[in-house]
């Protein structure tokens, strides 16, 4: 020991991984026979998906079939990822309306704040999450995409009603 | 009620024989009798909620905003309306001037819309901000809102009167400043809007200002309109480019583009206005057929790009090989990018220029205060620096001259005389089409949103301008690649800053003289009277 390292003898009992090894294929087979299963045939079977869960989003229509969205600027303001890209414009009848609406979901971290900012009604984040794509550019979202979507949305967290019952 | 009538109250008060104590919130304040208890308390850092007070318009006290409470009197008054007496004591933010606030803020949004997702004024909004600040949570009003349609005010105004609030901001600038009363209130109590006159459009050249009086998002600027919101813009001070009364303004910047210009109040120039010219008058800084690189002719005696060090040299061995040189240098430069030139030009040169002209527009209320004829923001700067302002500048090159054209505008010259050029160098934003053919060195620089410097304007006052975006390619700032020319060319340090250039240029010019760059603040400065015009070395 040129540089003077000090070695300790360890006391070889308390260090094993025998023990410890032990106890965990104990649980592994204790599950074996447990009734009580954890596993889902994910596919097939579903774990239902909570009221709350923010995922892929959506944009809500009117009866008319165009996006509720005015265009007023406080989601991409709000988005602390900045994924939101937003240029506004006017149509015939003068109303502002989103000309470019893009959502980046690689970008987005599924905050939600969006949606809780959102004054119309318009953006939601979604109770969705299989958006899996073969390609990098299909995961930014656009006006058409948004609007198309058709699965449920995330209820918002209700004051007067703080545990959702 | 009404206390008597202060107009304009921070409009030159003559030294004041004596003065008036009182105490605004607890802060002792001293001002000149006849101050209104609101001007006052702005001296004293207090803020007093107010919609129709404007200190550059006459007071009408309408909107019971500004209501203070004043020990001994018997019930609330309006500070804006209110002169200042000795040991008032003045309470702004008490219960009794909150709870008075909260109601009158209640009143005002009986029949204001919740369309603030889609209000222009959002963000900028000063109903918006109070009823933020000190408003009610919720509204008791429960009957159907009003309705008006939105009106077309003609020129770049729009009238949405769902929003307005009545505060008459506007009626009394058309009426009193621009003397052009073509606004009035029309019908009475809470069908009260504000009216045109008929066959009457507000194409009065300052017409644009209501907007920016409007307290709330009921006139807005249709070249504005949509465009972005107040709070994603970047604003820095700037000085209007359309003439040359040089009025101080905020250029608002998205996303590197500049996309509105708002005045800055300067009691010595502008007051708080701007025209509709000089609002319209920022399109050409966004333009993007710019050059970008530095340009060089080649052995195949094409343009080639090339690097900085290699087209600052050309273009100094071609400028110093002049048998005799002319600088074309536009009046829209800074005081910084015309003394270089003028370094450069050199004693045995010529410096020459062109301003566009235009109808004047005076703005009747304000003194001195004009859309002027010249529509360059620094002709009087240009001929301090020793140019010439001629309509035809290219009848100043001889055969065998080299030619500087130094961002100048060529639109409206006599090109024919350009044969006669030798060389021509550019030094400039663009490159025009026409020296495509015949320019020796183009050398690419900022425009007046993308450099920072000085103007003069035409009563001789300098004022800064500060940088608001970002320069295209490898665009560098004027004064910079004008330094290192006449560096290369052995006349003069290059810069480092556009203060080292102010400085050269105040020890050069005696009627700069004892000008600081920092010393002239965002409001400028005026140059000595005794300037003789076209004072070079």
């Amino acid at each position: 020991m040129a540089i003077g390292v000090k070695v300790v003898e360890r006391p070889t009992g308390e260090v094993s991984y025998l023990r410890s090894t032990l106890s965990g294929l104990a649980t592994t087979f204790r599950h074996l026979v447990d009734p009580h299963k954890v596993t889902v045939q994910y596919p097939e079977q579903r774990w239902p998906i909570a009221p709350r869960w923010r995922g892929t989003h959506r944009m809500l229509t009117t009866e008319d079939g165009k996006a509720k969205c005015v265009a007023c600027g406080l989601c991409p303001t709000v988005c602390p990822a900045n994924c939101i890209k937003l240029v506004p414009g006017e149509d015939e009848q003068g109303n502002r309306y989103p000309l470019v609406f893009e959502i980046d979901e690689f970008r987005c971290i599924f905050c939600g704040y969006c949606q809780e900012v959102c004054p119309e009604e318009a953006i939601h984040v979604g109770r969705h999450f299989e958006n899996a794509e073969l390609s990098r550019d299909r995961f930014v979202y656009d006006l058409a995409r948004l609007t198309s979507q058709t699965h449920d949305v995330c209820e918002l967290w209700d004051p007067a009603d703080p545990k959702g019952e | 009620m009404t206390a008597p009538a202060s107009p304009a109250a921070p409009a030159s008060p003559p030294p004041p024989p004596s003065t008036v104590r009182l105490t605004i919130e607890g802060i002792p304040v001293e001002v000149p009798p006849g101050t209104s208890i609101l001007e006052a308390a702005k001296q004293a850092g207090v803020l007093v909620p107010h919609y129709c007070y404007h200190p550059g318009l006459p007071v009408a006290g309408v909107c019971r905003m500004c209501l203070v409470d004043v020990e001994k009197f018997p019930k609330l008054a309006p500070a804006c309306a209110t002169a200042v007496a000795d040991g008032q004591v003045v309470h702004v933010h008490n219960e009794k001037a909150k709870k008075a606030r909260e109601g009158v803020l209640e009143f005002l949004l009986i029949n204001h819309p919740l369309d603030c997702p889609i209000c222009d004024q959002a963000g900028e909004c000063e109903l918006q901000d109070y009823t933020f600040q000190e408003g009610r949570a919720d509204s008791r009003y429960r009957e159907p809102k009003r309705f008006n349609p939105v009106e077309d005010f003609g020129g770049d105004v729009l009238y949405v009167p769902n929003r307005c609030i009545l505060c008459t901001r506007c009626v009394r600038f058309m009426s009193d400043v621009a003397q052009d009363p073509v606004l009035n209130v029309s019908e009475r109590g809470d069908r009260a809007f504000i009216g045109k006159a008929e066959g009457h459009d507000l194409t009065h050249a300052w017409a644009g200002n209501v907007v920016d009086l409007c307290p709330v998002g009921a006139l807005l600027s249709k070249d504005f309109l949509n465009k972005a919101r107040a709070w994603e813009l970047d604003r820095s001070a700037s000085v209007c480019t359309g003439c040359s009364q040089g009025c101080n303004v905020v250029l608002e910047t998205r996303d590197n583009v500049v996309v509105r210009v708002k005045p800055r109040s300067n009691t010595a120039v502008n007051q708080y206005y701007a025209c509709e010219t000089g609002r319209l008058h920022y399109r050409w800084m966004n333009r993007r057929d710019r050059l970008e690189v530095p340009l060089v002719r080649g052995e195949a005696g094409v343009l080639v790009p090339a690097a900085w060090e290699q087209a600052i040299a050309a273009a100094a061995r071609t400028l110093a090989a002049a048998p005799r040189l002319v600088v074309l240098a536009s009046a829209g430069l800074s005081n910084e990018a015309l003394y270089l030139l003028s370094r450069i030009r050199g004693p045995g040169g010529e410096g020459v220029f062109r301003v566009e002209t235009g109808p004047e527009a005076p703005l009747a209320g304000a003194p001195d205060l004009a859309l002027r004829a010249d529509r360059a923001p620094n002709g009087r700067g240009a001929e301090l620096m020793g140019f010439a302002r001629h309509d035809q500048p290219l009848a100043a090159l001889q055969a065998g001259d080299t030619l500087l054209v130094a961002d100048h505008d060529l639109a409206g010259l006599d090109l024919a005389a350009l044969d006669r050029a030798g060389e021509i160098v550019v030094i400039g934003t663009t490159l025009p089409g026409e020296l495509v053919s015949r320019v020796a060195v183009a050398l690419p620089t900022c425009n007046v949103a993308e450099e920072e410097g000085t103007f003069t304007n035409l009563r001789g006052r300098v004022q800064r301008f500060l940088q608001a975006k970002a320069a295209p390619g490898e665009a560098r700032p004027t004064w910079s690649v004008l330094g290192d020319v006449a560096e290369a060319m052995g006349r003069g340090r290059a810069p480092m800053l556009p203060a080292d250039v102010f400085a050269a240029l105040a020890g050069d010019h005696p009627a700069f003289g004892g000008l600081t760059y920092a010393g002239l603040g965002l409001r400028g400065l005026p140059v000595l009277d005794a300037a003789p015009a076209g004072g070079t070395s």
